[in-house]
This record gives structure tokens, sequence and C-alpha cells, in this order.
């Protein structure tokens, strides 16, 4: 008798082991014969598009509530397409165990030149529904160079640059500075004027400071060369254009710089321990004058101060070098992709049409805090000072684009490692430029 | 044709030898095959025989990596051993509040780690945490300092909150060492004029053997693979400064080179199992 419950349980776990191991089915459970069912789940697999479920993956916090929102409503209109929304804070990590695993969603917000590389997402030239609304300049960020075609649609636009004072600096009479002598003239008279604030307000966190990179060192080569040029020279590491190990090159001027400013007391002492929440406690209460970040961080200063609407400045980065121009980042932000293996290809363009609609949009790009991409939406993404001082400086500054072409093995967070290491005093500036150099070789 | 009949305990085994099998034999055997391949986790992969090993012992930042893993384990096994047989010996002693004394020493232990090198993270911060507060209050404004600017700091900040933490599970294992040695040895050793040291260490030491044996192996085990308290309170920072081998195995996962970082996997298990079995075997001769 113990035999056979022991038998018993152990059929049970095996089946329920083996269950827990096969693919999702969508199937109803019925008792059917076993070979019927066979034919019933080949059959779904071939049929069109029924009861599909749609898996969309997505690493922007910002967005989850107004996605929900927006998906609940689509997934009413009983299409038979349901969406499930899944968010991961460490998604651009994830979503390579999900590649890995073959366990790949049918839409999601990551996005990867290595993926590209690999063909991993579905071409989307032909959606003449959504270029046609686009910016131009988006349309062409979202260009892959190589193969010249587009793998994903931008919905948002971000810049990035300088968060002022505002009050600050009309109280010394200062405005922002286009050269990098004018730019640490400010940053000293701040310091004059205000022993208690740092001047300029640097947190440690790797993405923050891999982000200086993209903006100073980097920016100087897509401004010097122009994205295209630059985005060749990246793509094929060209180090007659790259120099990054170069004494005099972009890479260990910028070190230089940096290193400079912290001896001279112009950046915060805590840099290498201070988090983005620090940096901006500081500067909405005044105990930082300026710092470097993209539009994402405007929601988080008006909800700690939003009597600080009318005094966000915003500047573009000052030239680092003597034959550099003054830039600012103008991006493409908040890509959906469609993967090109998936079974859900139709599902997924309608769902991401669904939600490219111009009333979805506006409220995108209210919750995201950055202006839409598409020409036909209007909405209130910021402050109206803060749009006038965003649209001032995009106006006069080189726009540059994010660095989407770095080697695969050496991310953003990887450099910003690197430069935790130049501020902690392990390399001197000309060292630091080729530590890089070698880690981005290596990286290829 | 003969059957040979399997026994019933052999039955009864089967299921979990299935999920051996399944979770910790088939991964094995897989990690060991795609550590000779160039794998970078979505494209085919290609045979490289032993290039990813040889590359390990090429790359510096592994080796420094490998000093910093030994560093934080020889720490703290040793730190956790002293300090926790410390509270073993108090808590085998009388005194009032003795209870609360034990919960609040092994409360940190069932905490993850994660979240208590996030606690830990905000609280030594420099310049904003809240020691700095107290200190500056004080009148001790640089007693923490910036710790994370130097390697040395840095990584005896991790050491420090790692014993801190664990120490209490240590101390748990010993507790119970000490309160399974009988009373009549250490009163004969009373009677023939041993002192408090010579009964401690000619009495107790010799008897703990087992639970020290269990005390360094779970110890060098833990801290050689880890992963979570670093992560959380420097990042593995300054730049790679206390990256530990696990984090290295997760960024080179991560950073496209997974056949390289099973490979890096291989060897960490092995200088896991090294020390492990040193220590099995000094402390079996030993008792």
């Amino acid at each position: 008798m113990k035999k056979w419950i022991a038998m018993l349980l152990l059929s049970l776990m095996l089946v329920s082991t083996l269950a827990g191991c096969t693919p999702a089915a969508t199937t109803p459970a019925t008792e059917a014969p076993a070979a019927a069912e066979a034919t019933e789940q080949a059959a779904a697999t071939e049929a069109p598009a029924q009861d599909v479920n749609l898996s969309f993956f997505t690493g922007k916090v910002e967005t989850i509530d107004l996605l929900d929102e927006i998906i609940a409503a689509y997934n009413a209109q009983s299409n038979g397409i349901t969406v499930e929304q899944e968010y991961q804070a460490d998604a651009s990590n994830i979503i390579k165990i999900k590649f890995a695993s073959d366990a790949v969603p049918d839409v999601m917000t990551t996005y990867e030149q290595e993926f590209v590389d690999q063909g991993k997402y579905l071409p989307l030239n032909d959606m003449s529904q959504w270029w046609d609304r686009l910016i131009p300049s988006m349309k062409e960020s979202c260009t892959d160079l190589a193969s010249g075609n587009q793998y994903r649609v931008c919905t948002n636009m971000t810049m990035a640059g300088f968060f002022y004072n505002k009050q600050m600096f009309a109280d010394l009479g200062i405005t922002p500075a286009t050269t990098w002598e004018g730019f640490v003239a400010n940053l000293e008279a701040i310091k004059a004027a205000y022993p208690d604030v740092d001047p300029w307000f640097i947190f440690g966190e790797a993405w923050h400071l891999g982000h200086l990179i993209e903006f100073f060192p980097q920016g100087y080569i897509k401004a010097k060369y122009g994205a295209t040029a630059a985005k060749q020279a990246f793509l094929s590491n060209d180090s007659s254009i790259l120099q990054w190990g170069s004494p005099d090159g972009a890479m260990a001027t910028f070190a230089k710089n940096l290193v400079d400013l912290q001896q001279k007391g112009l950046i915060n002492a805590d840099v290498l321990t201070a988090t983005s929440d620090n940096c901006i406690d500081a500067f909405v209460t005044g105990k930082a004058a300026m710092f470097s970040n993209g539009m994402w961080c405007l929601s988080g200063i008006l909800e700690k101060n939003p009597d600080m609407a009318d005094n966000i400045g915003f500047a573009p980065y000052p030239a680092m070098m003597a034959d550099g121009v003054p830039v600012v980042l103008v991006a493409e932000d908040s890509g959906y992709s469609i993967y090109v293996d998936s079974p859900n290809k139709d599902a997924a363009v309608d769902f991401l049409t669904y939600l490219f609609s111009a009333e979805n949009m506006k409220k995108y790009s209210e919750a995201l805090g950055s202006p839409s991409a598409f020409t036909d939406v209007t909405a209130d993404w910021a402050p109206a000072s803060v749009v006038s001082g965003v649209s001032d400086a995009v106006k006069s500054a080189t726009n540059i684009g994010f660095t989407n072409e770095k080697p695969a093995g050496f991310s953003g967070d990887d450099a910003g490692r690197l430069v935790q290491d130049l501020l902690a005093g392990t390399y001197t500036p000309e060292e630091f430029a080729l530590a890089y150099e070698a880690a981005w070789n290596a990286g290829f | 044709m003969r059957h040979k009949r399997i026994s019933w305990a052999q039955f009864l085994s089967l299921p979990a030898l299935m999920l051996y099998g399944m979770f910790f034999v088939y991964p094995l055997l897989r990690g060991i095959g795609m550590s000779v391949t160039d794998w970078d986790g979505m494209g085919e992969a290609t045979f490289v025989g032993l290039q990813n090993f040889i590359d390990f012992f090429h790359d510096a930042r592994a080796m420094h990596d490998i000093k910093t893993t030994l560093i934080f384990a020889l720490g703290s096994a040793v730190l956790l051993n002293v300090v926790g047989l410390c509270y073993a010996l108090l808590m085998n002693s009388d005194f009032r509040g003795k209870s609360i004394a034990r919960v609040v020493i092994y409360l940190p232990a069932i905490i993850s780690p994660l979240i208590m090198g996030y606690i830990w993270f905000f609280l030594l911060q420099p310049g904003r945490g809240f020691l700095h507060y107290a200190f500056a209050q004080l009148g001790m404004t640089d007693i923490i300092g910036s710790w994370m600017s130097s390697y040395p700091s840095a990584l005896l900040v991790l050491v420090l909150v790692n014993v801190w933490q664990f120490s209490g599970m240590t101390m748990i294992i010993y507790l119970a060492g000490l309160q399974s040695i009988p009373s009549e040895i250490s009163e004969a050793a009373l009677i023939d004029g041993a002192s408090n040291w010579q009964r401690f260490w000619r009495v107790s030491v010799p008897m703990l053997m087992p639970a020290i044996r269990i005390n360094v192996v779970t110890n060098i085990i833990g801290s050689l693979s880890v992963f979570d308290v670093i992560m959380s309170l420097t990042e593995g920072g300054p730049g790679y400064a206390t990256e530990s081998l696990s984090i290295y195995i997760m960024r080179m996962c991560y950073g496209s080179r997974t056949g390289y970082s099973t490979a890096v996997a291989m060897i960490l298990f092995f200088i896991i199992l090294i020390p492990v079995l040193v220590s099995m075997r000094f402390t079996r001769q030993k008792s």
C-alpha cells in the first residue's frame, strides 16, 4: 500500500514538474483525448492571431501607471488581443536573459546595438502611419546606420544639459558659459559668493558619470565630425578620429578638466558617494548651483519643490576643447521595438498604433516630462519657463545624440566606473585616457 | 533475464535525485560546455578550448577581483569566528537581558544582505549619512571620512558590515557547541587547578571543533561568493576597486561574454572548493 501511495505521489510530482516546464498554452482546458488536443494546439499555432496574449517589456518606471491605464483601455476593446506589461528596473540586463532563454517579449522598450547587429528586431521601415507623424530628425535617430533600417519608433525626445539655479546666476550677474574657461570662471564666482554651495554637483552613480563622457569628450567628436561620421567612427573604431588615448585628445582633456575642478573644490566633495536623489535635494534646497542631467529629472525637481518651476535654467554644455562648440543632447527617447520572431507581429503593430495615437501620446509626454516626437501632439510636458529655456538652449548649441554605437562589451556604466577611478585618484588624466582606450578596444 | 530490484530507500530518493539532477547536475554540465565557447548569450557559440581560462589569468581586473575576494573572505571568516565565539561565550554566561541580547545579535542575519547594505550605506554615507550627523553633533565630523575614496577603507567597511550581519549566525552555532560540552569536564579541569584560559583553550576549544568546522566552512563559502552586500554598499566601486569575483562574473555575463563568465564561475568553484577541503581536513584532524 505504501509503495502505491509513494508511486502516486511521485507521479503527481513528475506531472506537475513537467507541466511547469511546458510553454504557456492558450487552449482551453478540456478533457479531450491526447491526439485531438495535439491537433488542436497545432491548429492554434497556424491559425491567424486570435485571443493573442501580447507580452510587452519595459524598463521605464515613469510610464508604468499610465501604460497600465492605456493597456486596460486597449484590452477593453475586446479585439482578441490582450497586452500584458512587464516592468523590470534592470531591464537592459534582464532582456539579455530573455533573449538567451528564448523567452523574448513581443514588444519591448529596450534597444541595444548588439541586438540590432544580430537581427533581433523587426524592421519597421514600412510603418508609414507612424513615420509620417514623426519629427524627421527623430526618425533619423531611430535609423540604424549600418543597415539603414528602423528597428524602433521613439515616442519622445529628451534633452540633456546643465540645469542651473536662475536666481543664483542673476544675483551674480553671470550667464551660462559657452567656453570651458568661462564655465570655470562661473563656478569660481559661485564658490566665492556662496561658500556653502556646490557650484557643480556630480553624483557618483556609474550611469551618470558615463553620461559625462557621452556629453563632453564624445560630444566633442559628434559635434566636430557630424552625427553620421561620428557614428561611423564609433562603429568602425576609427582611431584616427576617436583618439581616445591621446594625451591631447578629448578624453584626456575631459579627465584633466574634471580633476582640476575636483582639486579646486568646484564640485561636491562627496562626488563618489552622492546619489541622484542627493543631487536633486541639493538643487531644490539651493545647496547646488548646477548639475548635468536629462529632462527625466525634471519631474523629481518639481515634485520636491514645485515653487522652483520658474527658477530652473537649462543650458548647453560648454565647449571643452579649444576647437569645440557648445553642445546639447537632443535624442530619441522611449523607443518601441518588436521582436523579429514574434508570432504576434500584427497584434504588436495594432497595439503600438493604438499607443501612438495623439491622445495617448499627449498623456505619455506629460507623464514622461519630455516633448513628444510626434508632430501632431501638443503636450504640457514642463512648466512654460522651462520649455522656453530648453528651446533656447537647443537653438543655441550643436545638437548631439546618444552614442548607441558603443562596443557591446563596454557599456556606459563601465565608462562611468572608470571616471569613478579617476575621481578616486587611481588614474592620472593621461592614464585614464589610455585605460578608456584599452577598455573601448577590448569591448570590440 | 535478471531484473535488479531497487530498494525502498533508493526508490524514495528518486524525487530528490531528479531535482538535484535537474537543478544542479544539468546546469553544471551545461556550464562546463559553455565555458569552452565564446558564446555571447544570444548568437552562435564557437568552441574556443581553454582560451577563456587563459584569458582570465591575463586579465588584470580579474586578478584584482581575486585579491579583493580573498581579502574579504579571509577578513570576514576570521572576524566572524572570533566575534561569533566571543558572543557565544558571553551568551553562555548568566546576565540579565540575555534573551534580548541574543535576539538583537542574531536579528541582522535574517535580513537580506542587499537590504542591509542599503541601510548601512545610508548610515555611513560620507557627509550625509546618519552617523555623519551623529558624529558631527559630537564635534567629530571627520571620523567617518570619505571611506569610499580608497580601496582599503572601502574594503574594511564591507568586511565590518558583513561581520556585523552574520556574527549572530556564527554565535548560535558556537553557543550550541558550548552548551553541548558536559560540565563535568570543565569542573574536573577546575579541580585539577586549570585557569580560566586553560579551561577555554584546552577543554572548550577542542570540544568545539565540529562547530568550528561548520562555521569556518560556511563562512568561507559565503564570503568567497559574496555579491549582494558589495553591490548595495559600493557597487564594486570606486571603479572596480571592491568588485568581487561574483560581481565580475555577473558583469561579464551581461557584457556579452557569457562563455567567458561561465569559465570564471568554474574557476570560482575551485577557488571555493580548495580552502573548504583544506579547512575540513585540518579541523577533522584536530577533532
